[in-house]
């Protein structure tokens, strides 16, 4: 138990470094994967509800400190994306890749979804932000990320099990 | 009460995504200055226990360096130490065989010439300073650019200086160059010659200087010029006609060489000596 919590921490701590160092350089007009929430997803995936609400709230409340102004968005967005991938729990239904794909894609644009209305709700922007911000922001961050998280795949399943044999 | 408690308890994913949306918004809502202020709040909460230690083991880091580099320091100026110590001590055996003196200072006392002999060649000159400036006889005159004479009288404010020119002084000097020591000496105030052995290195620029032996002026004075040589008419001695650096005929500020003859000190044998029995 307490090597698996320090597993995480130190792929969450790795993850975080990545994201603010290393994901800028690949970035590709201006579109970013986002590690953070690809690892928040695999993790309450595999954890459930709870855990991943509040690693959601804490990996959230980490990316608002960058920028102080954000305070509290990308924590609730994030708790609530935590909780929501926390519902498809693995150790209780079996899920393949693709439909773990697919609900990568609806953990984005739920995550995405929220952190804008608050955001509309803020600073009163029209409603319509929300939308051009998912069909332009937020699908190709998503696909962008799923191809990352992809890798993680054929690490964890093809070259894992090859290198135990 | 407790049936919050139990209901908390029952639906406890709900509550708790209730509770940390709660806490989220409320960050969301509030105002500019309090978002920035718990921002930090929590940055240093959290971000304080890691600073801390990287801070530590940069600093332990820097010190190990700051040490490497002390000690290269210390290696590099031990040497030069041990240089210096070894030049300092071949300085006082050279300064020792050579004996030389180690603190060669006097001081200076600005004068006025206030008045002259007025004979038709002035032989002597009154400064304006005196036994109340600590002028003593036979302290040394020089101008700026060279010797001059030498104080024979001393009054209170005033005091009298036998110059060069005066046939009856005659100075001990010797050649920059060679170290041939001769006497200084004029008979009608402007021509001024030394004798020198026949075969002595003396030549036409040489440079004069006090010789020191004379027991009146320090060593090293500027004294004057050799212009002109006469060498065959005396087969044992060569005469040196010498023009002296000070200029006598317009002679306006003099410095008075505040030291004691070096024969002061036996002064009263020396006078036992001369006096009648």
């Amino acid at each position: 138990m307490i090597k698996e919590t320090a597993t995480w921490l130190v792929a969450f701590a790795v993850t975080l470094i990545l994201q603010t160092s290393f994901v800028p350089v690949i970035s590709i007009a201006g579109i970013k994967p986002d590690l953070l929430l690809v690892a928040l997803f695999f993790f309450s995936i595999r954890y459930g509800v709870m855990p991943g609400i509040f690693v959601g709230f804490f990996l959230g409340l980490g990316q608002d400190l960058y920028s102080p102004s954000l305070l509290g968005q990308n924590a609730f967005a994030a708790t609530v994306t935590g909780a929501l991938t926390g519902l498809f729990n693995e150790r209780m239904m079996r899920t393949d890749p693709l439909i773990k794909a697919v609900l990568l894609l609806v953990a984005f644009i739920v995550h995405d979804a929220l952190f804008l209305i608050v955001q509309v709700i803020r600073l009163g922007d029209p409603v319509s932000a929300i939308f051009s911000g998912l069909v332009l922001h937020t699908l190709p961050r998503a696909i962008y990320s799923i191809a990352f998280a992809s890798l993680w795949y054929v690490w964890d399943v093809m070259v894992k099990p090859l290198a135990r044999k | 009460m407790q049936w919050i408690i139990r209901f908390f308890v029952s639906h406890r994913n709900i509550s708790s995504l209730l509770a940390v949306s709660i806490i989220s918004l409320w960050m969301v809502s509030s105002s500019q200055m309090q978002q920035q202020h718990v921002a930090r709040l929590l940055t240093i909460t959290i971000f304080y226990p890691f600073q801390f230690y990287f801070n530590q083991t940069t600093r332990v880091k820097n010190i190990f360096a700051e040490n490497r580099r002390l000690k290269e320091q210390i290696a590099s100026l031990s040497v030069k130490v041990a240089q210096l110590t070894e030049t300092t001590r071949e300085n006082e055996r050279l300064t020792d065989l050579l004996g030389i003196s180690r603190q060669f200072s006097f001081t200076l006392v600005p004068a006025r010439v206030v008045a002259r002999d007025p004979s038709y060649v002035s032989r002597s000159a009154i400064v304006n300073v005196g036994a109340a400036d600590g002028i003593l006889p036979y302290m040394p005159v020089m101008t700026s650019v060279g010797v001059a004479g030498k104080v024979v009288q001393v009054m209170n404010r005033m005091s009298l200086v036998q110059l060069l020119i005066d046939p009856a002084n005659r100075t001990s000097v010797m050649i920059g160059r060679t170290r041939e020591v001769g006497i200084l000496e004029t008979t009608n105030g402007s021509d001024f010659y030394i004798m020198f052995r026949a075969h002595a290195d003396v030549g036409v620029g040489d440079t004069l200087v006090t010789s020191g032996l004379g027991g009146i002026y320090p060593k090293g004075l500027l004294a004057g010029t050799v212009t002109k040589l006469e060498e065959n008419r005396d087969p044992i001695f060569k005469k040196a006609f010498v023009k002296p650096e000070a200029d006598f005929d317009r002679m306006e500020e003099v410095f008075v060489i505040k030291m004691s003859p070096q024969w002061a000190a036996f002064k009263e044998e020396i006078d036992s000596l001369e006096a009648p029995k």
